[in-house]
């Protein structure tokens, strides 16, 4: 097994009197996908913002191409590999098609490749009818497409993905889980924070729970070895 | 002194005949305040940005600060700028008093505060997830506050159209540092005190068309930033 992209150490975040994270180690691995799943403010947006870079921890390690180093200082390495995806996105005031091509437009890309792969990418996510309508006016599980579709197309080496499904339809669902099962499978790290635990089983690697601020690994019945082929989901 | 309804008259057909003197003062306003934006707005929201997204300590007290700056009167803009530009004052030497630059730095310094003050309650409003959405998806910390700038457009319009609106119609500052010269420092505003000292009103009531028509499509523009504010929230 090739060694973790990101294995973080001590992580702990507090607010106020009360200690919300407290984790010992975390690791983010290339090709593997990891649930994880906890009560209502158990904790699960704050860790993946910190593992995005987005959120500042109290205190926390972060080993890294073989060094070990404070998070501040893997902050600016953790950014660049990682896309963090919010539980409830934000759509920027404009078409969905300048939303998903965002990421592309930050780099030197020509204009016309970037927007025949926002097309693309559109068609996939069934949203091409929506491509020019204000993202600001679709609905939940429309904008949470768009947000998904937006950081994908980045094309990061890890994806975290907070809530990616809470308010898809079925026929959103399933592809979702295909296409996080695709990723996944060309070797793209994801990170899923999920009430979805049914929907979600049957793909992941690795499954914790985050209980009183620490990682509790959970067996699961569909545990699976890598490369099989997903044939059914379950609703 | 003529009647007012000669005045008023007279006045109109100023303004419709294309009188010279008339167009040539109100481009002086026009010429002056639009400088004075353009130049202040880019460092005002930067202030305003920083403000808003930076943590540091004394962050507070300045924003309080520039609010209450909002409410310096423009003459004592104007004599501060006044003793600072006169010949025995620290920049004397570079002949600025009674110059259209010097109006323009009064009024630089008279929309700084309002343009900061504005700029700041637009941009804390900013959902943070803006910043957030920005950053994960690769934007360096300067794409990332334009993206945020953006967002909230419409209120930072709103506040360069009421920085405009001060300024424009303001005397106090462009009396003292301008000098009130024809055909060079002589704006609107000074030229309705100018005119009504002297008892002669037409040319002073139709300046006064000017900026009231200003003040109307000023007014209307920030009522519909305000009403596209309210869509957007
Ligand atoms: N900036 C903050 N200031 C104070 N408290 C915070 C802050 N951010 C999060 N919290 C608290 O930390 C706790 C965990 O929040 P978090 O969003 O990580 O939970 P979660 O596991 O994602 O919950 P959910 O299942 O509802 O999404 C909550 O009690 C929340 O109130
Ligand atoms: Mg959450």
């Amino acid at each position: 097994m090739k060694p973790p992209l990101f294995l973080f150490h001590h992580v702990t975040k507090r607010f106020g009197d009360r200690v919300l994270l407290n984790i010992d180690e975390f690791a983010v691995c290339a090709g593997v996908c990891t649930l994880i799943s906890g009560d209502n403010g158990a904790g699960k947006t704050t860790l993946l913002k910190i593992v995005s870079g987005l959120v500042k921890p109290d205190s926390a390690k972060v080993h890294v191409n073989d060094a070990e180093m404070s998070w501040a200082k893997a902050r600016a390495k953790i950014q660049r590999k990682v896309v963090y995806l919010h539980q409830d996105p934000y759509m920027l005031d404009t078409s969905v098609e300048r939303n998903v091509a965002y990421g592309l437009r930050l780099h030197k890309e020509p204009r016309t490749s970037i927007y025949e792969r926002v097309a693309e990418a559109l068609r996939w996510a069934r949203l091409d009818h929506l491509a020019h309508r204000n993202a600001r006016s679709l609905s939940g599980g429309e904008k949470q497409r768009v947000a998904l579709t937006r950081a994908r197309i980045v094309n990061p080496s890890v994806l975290a993905l907070d809530e990616p499904t809470t308010n898809m339809d079925h026929q959103s669902r399933i592809s979702t889980y295909q296409l996080i099962d695709e990723l996944r499978n060309e070797g793209m790290a994801i990170l899923v924070a999920s009430h979805d635990q049914t929907g979600f089983t049957p793909i992941v690697d690795h499954h914790s729970q985050l209980v009183g601020g620490k990682l509790i690994a959970v067996e699961t019945a569909f545990r699976r070895g890598r490369g099989t082929k997903i044939t059914r989901f379950p609703g | 002194m003529e009647s007012l309804t000669d005045a008023s008259l007279k006045a109109l057909s100023l303004l419709v005949s294309g009188d010279a003197e008339l167009w040539a003062i109100i481009s002086i306003s026009f010429g002056v305040s639009l400088q004075a934006i353009l130049y202040t707005t880019p460092f005002a929201l930067l202030t305003a940005y920083a403000l808003a997204h930076f943590e540091f300590p004394g962050r507070r007290t300045l924003v309080s600060l520039f609010h209450t700056l909002l409410a310096v009167p423009a003459v004592v803009v104007g004599l501060t700028l006044y003793l600072i530009l006169s010949r025995s004052g620290p920049f004397g030497d570079l002949k600025l008093l009674f110059t259209q630059t010097a109006m323009v730095l009064g009024q630089m310094a008279l929309s700084f505060p309002i343009l900061v003050a504005m700029g700041h309650s637009a941009l804390q409003s900013a959902d943070q997830r803006v910043w957030e959405t920005a950053h994960t998806l690769g934007a360096t910390p300067v794409r990332a506050m334009f993206t945020v700038m953006h967002e909230v457009r419409y209120g930072l319009f709103a506040a360069v159209i009421a920085a405009f609106g001060r300024i424009i119609a303001e005397v106090g500052c462009s009396m003292m540092v301008g000098g009130n010269i024809l055909n060079y420092t002589r704006n609107i505003t000074t030229a309705i005190a100018l005119e009504t000292s002297k008892g002669q009103f037409a040319q002073g009531i139709a300046l006064g068309i000017v900026l009231l028509v200003l003040a109307l499509v000023l007014n209307y523009s920030l009522s519909t930033l305000r009403h596209r504010l309210a869509m957007q929230a």
